[in-house]
């Protein structure tokens, strides 16, 4: 397949097989839209570090096949579960692991977009509001009042 | 940097990683835009989190009070969706139920005994009747529905329990949204408002009463002095009695406010224009007792202990098809307008198609007489005489679960979306979990036998046998009153 090139918004470009790079459906509808793409194709949104692993992500991807057209049917599973490439793939800090959600959800890559999503989900689930904070370094902005009533209305859910 | 490190002791460093580690973080939910946070938290599917990440910050309790995160969650797990008017579909039940008479006199039977003999341990307090309250938010209907759930697993209350009168046997049971409506083989006929108050006693029956139909205030019933009585229940009057019948009436069901159809020992089933007290047809065909009936249009189908089911035009008068293949008296059917379901003494249950009368597929699997059965879309529980009770795909025509549900006979079973809840002739009420087949509860203490079970959605009715005297218990799940 046809190699394109991709800039990313600090300039740099990257060399990204066609298939690979249809996984982004924004650029896979920018390619069906025009007959030519000689031209680098600008990606203002994403820095080259995060175009890197998104590409990455692609790359392993590239022969997945596509994702049912009711992918809502199937959410009580899908919840938490994430294969292991993909774990290992957000064992990022923070910051990368907002921005690749944030290029995902730009790129519209869909799978890769509910990996991020997942990933912050278990970061959350089964902590207390301290150690959420704790996460995520969070500042505690509430008086000690307010703390109190919002425990109060949301005992019903511990059981 | 790498070298200015490789300096460092480890004191050093771990003051470096104290200083850097707070650095890495971020806040998600202020790092991403509000709708990429609210895809998160539709990955968060117990509502536990949800509740703690609430008590995080201001910004994450503002983000958490979408609504639209608390709809997601009610959808995963299957809670009935709000109304426009934003009242569950289920509160409508109960939504008149203020409009009941309250006298002192009704709501004063706590304690001992009364004129109509009955003891109540527990009396419902009238204050627990007009419980429900409008549904705003997906937030507080999920709250709502999460707590009834769990009062369904481990809690829920009794609100009445009655030591009736009787000894009897309780024939029918039926949860209406105003009434509570017990049938005895005795020839009574008791009426409960919805929270197990007692109202009224039908008398008028001369023998057994062994079918019962309500519809709003008008109840229709019948039984071995072969009439079939109408009966209003806000006032206690019975306004017709149908003869015709020459033996036991056996089954009843309603097709509209005015027409009520009855199966009898005697063979034939009866079509009664109740408002005007006539026989409008009698169904002739059967060659033995008319045992269950089930009506969906204009049609009525009838399983009868000549082995055969009948599809009869109510409107005609006329029967349309005869369902052979069963060896042995049918004793329960199920009719949905697009297939019917019978059980019979011959342990098979057979699905039918009511436009053809071909028989779509044998359910084997019971090893004896099947006698409830209930069917919802494609999803079909019976349970028999050998204790279990059996789910069964009806896309596949293939069992799904097996429930080793009592020692003795499967007495009553109901189900809904989420559970089922059987009584044995083993004393024992169990709720099930539909989906997967699990045990979830035993309801109430193992009585001597438990004659009828019912349910709906906050609320579960008992009538067992205990010390030889007939008991009724009403279980309330519903959360408290003072909850937000």
């Amino acid at each position: 397949t046809r190699l394109l090139t991709l800039l990313s918004s600090d300039s740099i470009e990257k060399k990204v097989a066609r298939d690979v790079a249809e996984r982004s459906i924004l650029i896979k509808n920018m390619l069906e839209d025009c007959a030519e793409f000689d031209q680098a194709i600008p990606i203002p949104n994403v820095t080259s570090s995060v175009l890197t692993k998104v590409i990455e992500w692609c790359e392993h991807h590239k022969n997945d096949p596509a994702p049912a057209a009711d992918e809502e049917v199937d959410s009580r599973k899908k919840s938490t579960d994430i294969d292991e490439w993909d774990q290992k793939f957000m064992q990022v800090d923070q910051e990368m692991l907002f921005e690749i959600i944030l290029a995902a959800n730009y790129l519209d890559i869909k799978p890769l977009l509910d990996v991020g999503c997942k990933t912050v989900a278990n970061m959350i689930k089964g902590k207390s509001p301290e150690e959420i904070r704790k996460t995520f370094n969070i500042q505690n902005d509430f008086t000690p009042e307010e703390e109190d009533q919002i425990r109060r209305e949301n005992e019903w859910a511990e059981e | 940097l790498a070298e200015i490190l490789n300096l460092c002791n480890s004191q050093q460093l771990s003051f470096v990683l104290n200083y850097v580690s707070p650095r890495l973080k971020k806040d998600p939910f202020k790092s991403l835009p509000n709708e990429l946070c609210l895809r998160v938290l539709s990955f968060i599917d117990d509502p536990k989190t949800l509740a703690r990440a609430s008590q995080v910050s201001k910004h994450w309790h503002g983000l958490l009070s979408d609504d639209l995160t608390w709809k997601k969650l009610c959808e995963k797990h299957s809670y009935r969706r709000l109304s426009g008017a934003g009242v569950l579909p289920g509160s409508s039940y109960h939504s008149d139920v203020s409009g009941l008479p309250h006298s002192p006199q009704e709501a004063g039977f706590g304690g001992s005994s009364n004129k109509k003999g009955f003891q109540s341990e527990i009396t419902p307090q009238n204050t627990v009747t007009p419980r429900r309250r409008q549904y705003l938010s997906y937030k507080s209907h999920f709250k709502q529905r999460y707590m009834v759930e769990t009062a369904w697993r481990t809690g829920g209350q009794a609100i009445a329990k009655h030591i009736t009168p009787d000894q009897g046997v309780v024939t029918s049971l039926h949860l209406t949204p105003k009434y509570i409506v017990i049938a005895l083989d005795n020839a009574s006929i008791h009426v409960f408002n919805a929270d197990g108050i007692i109202l009224r006693t039908l008398q008028g029956h001369m023998m057994g009463v062994w079918a019962m139909v309500p519809w709003g205030d008008t109840l229709v019933s019948g039984g071995c002095d072969r009439d079939v009585r109408v009966w209003d229940m806000s006032t206690g009057e019975n306004t017709k009695v149908l003869r015709g019948h020459t033996s036991t009436v056996r089954c009843l069901k309603m097709s509209d406010d005015k027409t009520a159809i009855s199966g009898s020992r005697d063979t034939t089933l009866r079509i009664w224009d109740i408002e005007k007290g006539i026989c409008l047809n009698v169904l002739v065909g059967h060659t033995a007792s008319v045992r269950c009936l089930e009506i969906h249009g204009d049609l009525v189908v009838s399983g009868s202990y000549d082995t055969t089911a009948k599809v009869w035009s109510i409107s005609q008068g006329t029967c349309l098809r005869t369902l052979s293949g069963h060896f042995s008296q049918i004793y329960a059917i199920a009719f949905d307008g697009k297939r019917i379901a019978t059980g019979s003494l011959d342990t098979f249950v057979r699905i039918w198609d009511p436009e053809t009368g071909v028989c779509q597929g044998i359910l084997q699997g019971h090893t004896s007489l099947v006698g409830q059965l209930q069917m919802r879309g494609n999803t079909l529980v019976t349970g028999g005489s050998d204790g279990s009770v059996r789910v069964w795909s009806l896309e596949k025509m293939q069992c799904i679960h097996r429930l080793a549900a009592h020692d003795n006979s499967v007495t009553s079973l109901q189900f809904d979306d989420a559970r089922i809840v059987s009584g044995g002739s083993d004393g024992r009420v169990k709720v099930w979990d539909l989906r997967t087949g699990m045990l979830v509860r035993e309801l109430s203490t193992p009585a001597e036998a438990v004659w009828r079970v019912a349910f709906e959605d906050e609320k579960a009715v008992i009538l067992a046998s205990r010390a030889g005297r007939t008991i009724m218990e009403v279980f309330s799940f519903s959360p408290p009153l003072d909850t937000s």
